[in-house]
């Protein structure tokens, strides 16, 4: 979940709130879904929240939060937006993998230090949530008076910038944090930066890079010129963010302006101009103005306010929680009083009018609605499978053995090497592993295809224990059978091991006898060959003519290996041979 | 007068006039000194003897002491050195001798504080001066160590105080008990004493002929410690799934069932998670290396793409991401169970879903998180979900508040939250029954229209999760997970584990 550090004194100043204290703070924003995780070291307030409400990502979202639930603001707040200035120019060279542009300029912004540290961590956290590490989003802000539009006609006063692609040795530019010009393949492999996000573009013929008059100035989603950084001198802002999806990055921008705004910035319009309305451009169209900061619009019934919450309420009351939740609303009372809700464009959640009910709620507080338990009858049972794992469970715990629980997740050592069997042969647990793509560490790397190699794991890890050790497992095995949907074939095993001075094939035989007993099953114990028993003390488990498990007492290979120093007898069956 | 065997010898060991302690009668009759004991304490309860208790006081090595008897006193050897390096004539400089005498650690400390004390000399400014009249040899403290390492007794209670400062021996007391034969105890002897016969065991031999009914029975010390047993046992992690498991079908819930190696489209599209959610990329979730699922219900799946791309109902959206039908027929292990949830609410699971009904399930999930004392790769979720119409967020929080007051958990909190497939969304939080703290402990809400219709539901269905070892670790107060789940569990500790009911 989303990390967001934010100055506490910054906030009281933001929200108006000078008496509040760090704790009642803290429940403020608790109640707003923010967690208090801990301090930064400039004693910050770490807050944690759900990814939905990205416009929380920075000090100023977050104020703008408080000051709706503490009833100072009401109702949807746009800030105002001057025309176009400037053009971005989309070049047909641009890499089809990338196409899309939007931005801003924003001018008269007061970027204090405690701004622009708010305003880089906007950018970062965005980067990381909406953008997805920037592979669908990315952002650039530059110091506007240091770029230079280029006039696109003589009678005009709108300057222009170009989003293009180049060839990886094409032109040179100074990156961030280095005093060298490199290309932009230079650097995906020198510079630091480059070298991190280097994946995102290394697979590209085209590089994206946006030019002015002067030439490269920014190298999207990877790193921007030096020439055009932004500091706390910086006043005037142009703000371009590219893309793999119009609406996404469209919608960062939008997060971007209301905090720049609350900053004391005018937002300034830029258009976009794509090459044409084809291809990717088909449905967004060849010339857009942005940012676009209309409202949307969205419809709900008090019927399903009032279902949803299980209360009653007046329109009115409803509008009001609305509007204490930086919605608008207007409604016509009748049969089906019908909400139409305004949605500010800063909001991302709101895909369906469900999701301005539970504004509704969050306004009214949720922890002030009664819980009813509900008048609803079912009947309730447990599944057949279980029922007969936990039958068998309670005989093996009955003939003495202590039940155990192990992870289903082991490495092929453990499976077959050190159990002295080879996966995709014919003995007993030897199927072939479904393996995991990338698994955490090697002690992990595929589903255990039978259980009796975590029982020798336990065996191994308690040598100090007292003994008798008698212990069983029934649980999940699993191998890849491409006669499954999943082409996993899953089962349940039963495993059980006595480790004891005098443990005998007999010993295991008699449990496994009790055992098919119990569930009047009809056992037989042909010998057979296993690598992991003793030669001439292995048996086949054959449960009413069906080979279904291995008995035997454990090689003593398999014991040193596992640093035993006494016998053990062993069996292991799938638990669905007991099934009469 | 019949007197058990036991009983008999001590009389006629004991003496009228000289008090004769329990080790020199049970020397004296071979018989155990506890039996001596009990023997002695019935003979006093039929006024045959009287007997006498004192406190004796015995002293031991501690293994601090142990390692000074053989290794020489700090003090000493730091004198030792010190006599060596020609401290009679000059001081030296203190590290030297530390360095000589193989003094470090805590050990310094202790040979500088006793070596002024004991007159082996002075310490100036860092340096040593050694007493030439002093002598290590005889040195009181060194004496007592042997004397008591031989068994022998020390009188001199200020020099055991001082050896018990230094925790150089511990003291212990014990009570040692004293036999008299009273008069009437001589007049029984001088009547003389017949021994009853007495059995060890009950043979069969002695029910069926009758004998037992002439026979005494030796006396067991019944207070003595058996040899440890360690019976079969239910894994306390099983017995806490069963009390949840209890809990759910007594409120009405039917157990559900079904694969842990599935299609990402049961796993997430179906949860309407998008495509490119972050939970969803390879290093959070354990993909398997096997072929793609064989098949996924045609309609059902363009239902399940029309509402990530377009969402559902006339206003509302889809996701901006990218959809693939590739990628959700991948197979991974399930990172929670509601895909057998997905599974059982699109009635491909073959169960019955008309409404009303409640399901659950206490199974296995798999997550690509870093392993430490409170998170494992695999753990179990407790799953589950009431369909009805017209619920309210009230009644999920009355279902939720119901179940874990089963649990001891009360005052729960519902903290507005987020989840891509449930709408409004709640974090549970409750008060740790002892430690009183505010803690995490489930994550619900009501399923969104996303994904209710694409599967075909048209009522409402709230749904909840939680992880079991949380709970497990709430009523254990466990601290490390990975002691009980797993092949590094400590049967020690599984096997001492207060049963829970």
């Amino acid at each position: 979940m989303p990390v967001v550090d934010v100055d506490p004194d910054e906030l009281r100043r933001l929200t108006g709130a000078a008496e509040k204290s760090d704790e009642a703070l803290k429940t403020d924003l608790f109640n707003l879904g923010l967690e208090y995780e801990g301090e930064t070291e400039e004693g910050e307030m770490q807050l944690e929240f759900a990814p939905d409400r990205l416009d929380r990502l920075s000090v100023e979202g977050v104020a703008r939060s408080l000051r709706y639930q503490y009833g100072d603001d009401r109702g949807v707040y746009v800030p105002k937006t001057n025309d176009p200035d400037w053009v971005y120019e989309v070049d047909p060279d641009v890499p089809a993998e990338r196409p899309y542009v939007t931005g801003a300029v924003v001018r008269g912004v007061n970027l204090t230090e405690q701004a622009l540290d708010s305003l880089i961590q906007l950018q970062e956290k965005l980067h990381a949530t909406m953008g997805r590490q920037r592979a669908k989003g990315a952002i650039g802000i530059h110091d506007l008076t240091m770029l230079k539009g280029k006039v696109l006609a003589e009678d005009a006063t709108e300057n222009s910038i170009t989003y293009t692609g180049i060839e990886p040795d094409g032109d040179r530019f100074v990156p961030l944090d280095s005093d060298a010009a490199l290309t932009p393949g230079e650097v995906l492999t020198e510079h630091d930066t480059g070298k991190k996000f280097a994946d995102l573009v290394s697979e590209y013929d085209r590089y994206p890079a946006i030019y002015d008059e002067l030439g490269l100035f920014s190298f999207p989603p990877v790193i921007n010129g030096r020439r055009t950084e932004v500091s706390t001198d910086s006043r005037d802002l142009l703000i371009e963010l590219t893309g793999t999806d119009q609406w996404t990055i469209d919608h960062m921008c939008n997060i971007l302006c209301y905090a720049l705004d609350a900053r004391g910035g005018t937002i300034e319009e830029v258009e976009i101009h794509y090459p044409d309305a084809t291809g990717p451009y088909a449905d967004v169209g060849a010339e857009l103005v942005r940012p676009n900061l209309e409202t949307e619009e969205k419809e709900v019934s008090h019927a399903e306010i009032e279902r949803m919450l299980g209360i009653e309420l007046t329109a009115d009351e409803v509008v009001d929680h609305f509007e204490r939740s930086g919605l608008d609303a207007t409604y016509t009372l009748g049969d089906q009083t019908i909400y139409t809700v305004e949605v500010p464009p800063y909001r991302v959640d709101v895909l369906h009018p469900y999701d301005l009910i539970d504004d509704v709620g969050r306004a009214y507080g949720f922890n002030n609605l009664e819980p009813t338990y509900p008048d609803v009858g079912t009947v309730g049972g447990r599944h057949e499978r279980t029922r007969l794992e936990d039958a068998a469970r309670a005989s093996l715990i009955g003939l003495g053995f202590e039940d155990l629980l192990n992870f289903h997740m082991i490495s092929a050592a453990e499976n077959y090497d050190r159990m002295r069997i080879e996966p995709g042969t014919d003995d007993f647990g030897a199927g072939e592993p479904a393996v995991i793509t990338e698994p955490y560490s090697e002690d992990y790397t595929q589903l255990r295809s039978w259980v009796l190699p975590s029982l020798l794991m336990v065996l191994e890890n308690n040598t100090h224990r007292a003994y008798p050790q008698d212990l069983a497992e029934i649980g999940l095995a699993a191998r890849v059978d491409e006669t499954e949907n999943t082409n996993v074939a899953e089962h349940r095993s039963i495993a059980a091991v006595l480790a004891r001075n005098d443990a005998s094939y007999e010993d295991a035989k008699a449990r496994l006898q009790a055992l098919c007993a119990d569930f009047d099953v009809e056992l037989d114990t042909p010998a057979i060959d296993h690598p992991t028993f003793i030669p001439g003390r292995a048996a086949a488990i054959v449960v009413d003519g069906e080979h279904v498990g291995v008995l035997g007492e454990v090689h003593p290979a398999v014991l040193v290996e596992h640093d035993l120093e006494l016998p053990v007898a062993a069996f292991e069956l799938r638990l669905d041979a007991l099934v009469d | 007068m019949r007197l058990p065997e036991s009983q008999l010898a001590v009389m006629e060991a004991a003496s009228a006039t000289d008090p004769t302690s329990v080790d020199s009668l049970a020397e004296e009759t071979g018989l155990k000194p506890e039996t001596v004991t009990r023997a002695a304490f019935d003979l006093r309860d039929e006024g045959l003897v009287s007997i006498d208790e004192t406190t004796a006081t015995s002293a031991e090595l501690t293994a601090e002491g142990e390692t000074y008897l053989t290794e020489g006193l700090p003090e000493v050897r730091l004198y030792r050195a010190a006599i060596e390096a020609g401290a009679t004539d000059e001081p030296v400089e203190m590290g030297q001798l530390l360095g000589t005498a193989g003094l470090e650690g805590s050990s310094v400390n202790i040979a500088l504080s006793n070596f002024a004390r004991k007159g082996y000399g002075s310490i100036d400014a860092g340096a040593v001066s050694a007493d030439p009249d002093a002598d290590p040899d005889t040195d009181s403290e060194r004496t007592a160590l042997a004397a008591i390492a031989d068994g022998e007794s020390v009188e001199d209670t200020g020099l055991l105080d001082q050896l018990e400062r230094r925790e150089l021996i511990e003291r212990s007391e014990r009570t040692v008990r004293s036999v008299t034969l009273t008069d009437d105890g001589v007049t029984a002897l001088m009547e003389g004493i017949e021994a009853a016969e007495t059995v060890d065991r009950l043979t069969p031999e002695l029910l069926t002929s009758g004998e037992w009914e002439d026979v005494e029975f030796t006396e067991y010390n019944v207070e003595a410690d058996a040899p440890e047993l360690d019976g079969g046992r239910k894994h306390i992690l099983r017995q806490t799934a069963d009390r949840v498991k209890d809990v759910l079908v007594g409120m009405g819930f039917k157990e559900m069932e079904g694969p842990h190696a599935d299609a990402d489209f049961w796993i997430n599209d179906c949860l309407f998670m998008p495509q490119d959610h972050p939970a969803r990329t390879h290093w959070d979730r354990f993909a398997l290396d096997v072929n793609p699922i064989g098949s996924v219900p045609e309609d059902l799946a363009g239902r399940v793409e029309d509402a990530h791309r377009n969402g559902v109902s006339e206003d509302g959206d889809g996701y901006h991401s990218p959809w693939s039908r590739e990628f959700a027929e991948a197979i991974a292990l399930r990172g929670h169970t509601t895909s057998l949830s997905m599974r059982y609410l699109s009635g491909y699971a073959g169960a019955d879903i008309e409404p009303p009904k409640r399901y659950f399930s206490v199974e296995k999930v798999y997550r690509n998180d870093t392993l430490d004392p409170t998170h494992l790769l695999e753990f179990f979720q407790i799953e589950g979900w009431v369909m009805a119409e017209d619920l309210s967020v009230r009644d999920l929080m009355g279902t939720f508040e119901e179940f874990y007051a089963q649990f001891g958990i009360t005052d729960l909190e519902f903290k507005p939250h987020y989840n891509p497939y449930t709408e409004p969304s709640f974090e549970l939080f409750g008060t740790h029954p002892t430690t009183g703290e505010l803690v995490e402990i489930g994550n619900s809400g009501m399923f969104r229209a996303e994904v209710l219709e694409p599967l075909g539901i048209e009522v409402d269905v709230m749904a909840w999760g939680l992880a079991l070892e949380r709970l497990l670790m709430l009523m254990y107060g466990f601290e490390d997970i990975r002691d009980v789940h797993g092949t590094l569990c400590d049967l020690q500790l599984l096997r001492e584990t207060e049963v829970l009911y």
